[in-house]
């Protein structure tokens, strides 16, 4: 089980203050192991070209594109290298990244959502459904350039709209935590710019270097913690206003936490075998975790905690 | 070039507060018969909440004024439904920009749904006055 802290006081404020004393390492990020490996987390993925598509420019047997994502990576920054190398295997084809979507399953994949959390939704939770218990991996997603199906995801996928979107759920996360989006809005434009450049290079340093900044609070107890549940089966998604301290002034737990939203799912007192899990990042975590720990450590790097709920 | 209009919505009366009910309720009942199946829960959250919820548009920057500025919106749609009800509104075509943000702050994703927007919204109101 993790670490209980102080209320208030996170691992990454604490271990601040030894970083503080070196002056040219204010962008560098506090030592935060747990913070580390979620960032470190990876899914290999295969990805092939729908079959009626390649047939359709004449290339039925297209070898499968492999690669290694970042959990915390979004499918929009690994289209062109998924484009290159479609690409380069099949005569006569350009395609378009703005044209390019991906299914799992038949299931189209928001692109403005993580790779971890997809993961974690149409693999593992809906295989879970299915009393599956074998290997997913490598993820077989399938790549599609054409149809392009709008009412499902959304229209206009550039990396630059996937960082917009990006940046409005980091200002959303602020607007839970503070009542207002000043934290972020304050941020010159290049510590705003370093967020979304750290993730899209894959650079830890450059990232939470900025990123602790907004998760520290400035030491301020958050009114709300911004946090996400999915049910299975495509349910809405459920987002309420929760904050991190209960009527005594104790920091809720998870479970707390999931009771508020799904009482019969999360009973304060197991009586039974639990009928359900949370998941993050792939993960099932203790449900006696306090939550704004969970929520300032295991974040995804739009700052909101998605805990994907596997039903037992 | 075309006007790119950026309303937001306001904060609605606390009146609305009363509205909002139906499903959000019965689940956060107080434990008193045994606990709902996982497929009971799954199916309740499904079923749509007809509640409404009040948005007030307020154009900013070089958006054109409304007529009429406030509207009643299912709780359970998606944001999407608003951005288009207001493109209908405005007359805009599929080319001209808008942009909509919540309390002047963020922009959500079009998947987003209305009513957990509401909520956190409501949130900050309560908490900023």
């Amino acid at each position: 089980m993790p670490p209980q802290p102080a209320q208030g006081r996170t691992p990454a404020a604490a271990s601040s203050n030894s970083t503080s004393a070196n002056p040219t390492s204010t962008t560098s990020a506090p030592h935060n192991p747990i913070a580390k490996v979620i960032w470190e987390g990876s899914i290999p993925i295969q990805f092939s070209w729908d079959k009626a598509e390649a047939a359709a420019v004449g290339s039925s047997a297209v070898e499968s594109f492999f690669y290694e994502a970042q959990r915390c990576s979004y499918f929009s920054l690994l289209t062109s290298h998924v484009r290159k190398h479609f690409v380069d295997m099949a005569l006569h084809f350009i395609g378009d990244d703005a044209e390019v979507w991906y299914d799992y399953e038949g299931t189209p994949l928001k692109w403005h959502y993580p790779i971890g959390l997809l993961y974690d939704i149409h693999g593992l939770q809906a295989s879970s459904g299915r009393g599956m218990n074998g290997s997913l991996l490598p993820w077989k997603v399938t790549v599609h350039f054409q149809n392009f199906p709008g009412d499902k995801l959304i229209k206009s996928q550039a990396v630059d709209s996937c960082q917009d979107y990006f940046m409005s759920m980091i200002k959303e996360a602020d607007y839970l935590r503070n009542g207002s989006t000043k934290k972020v809005m304050n941020m010159s434009k290049s510590d705003q710019t370093q967020l979304w450049d750290g993730l899209s290079s894959n650079n830890y340093d450059r990232f939470w270097g900025m990123n602790y900044k907004l998760m520290q609070n400035d030491g301020v107890m958050a009114r709300n913690i911004p946090i996400r549940i999915y049910l299975p089966e495509n349910c809405p998604v459920i987002q309420e206003p929760v904050s991190p301290i209960d009527d005594k002034e104790q920091p809720k737990t998870l479970r707390q936490i999931l009771n508020a939203s799904l009482p019969d799912l999360f009973p304060l007192v197991e009586t039974g075998p639990p009928v359900a899990a949370a998941m993050i990042h792939g993960v099932i975590p203790n449900l006696d975790t306090s939550a704004i720990w969970a929520s300032q450590n295991m974040s995804y790097p739009d700052n909101f905690l998605h805990l994907v709920i596997i039903i037992k | 070039m075309s006007s790119s209009g950026t309303p937001s919505s306001e904060s609605p009366p606390p009146s609305v507060i009363a509205q909002e009910q139906a499903l959000n309720s019965t689940t956060a009942a107080e434990p008193t018969g045994p606990p709902a199946s996982p497929a009971t829960v799954i199916a309740n959250h499904k079923r749509k909440d007809t509640s409404k919820v009040i948005v007030r548009f307020r154009a900013i920057g070089n958006a054109p004024i409304l007529k009429q500025n406030v509207y009643k919106i299912t709780a359970s749609n998606k944001f999407m439904a608003v951005i288009q009800f207001l493109r209908r509104e405005l007359n805009y075509q599929q080319a001209d920009p808008l942009f909509l943000y919540v309390n002047s702050a963020f922009s959500p994703a079009p998947d987003e749904i209305v009513n957990n927007l509401y909520k956190v919204h409501i949130t900050g109101v309560n908490f900023d006055r």
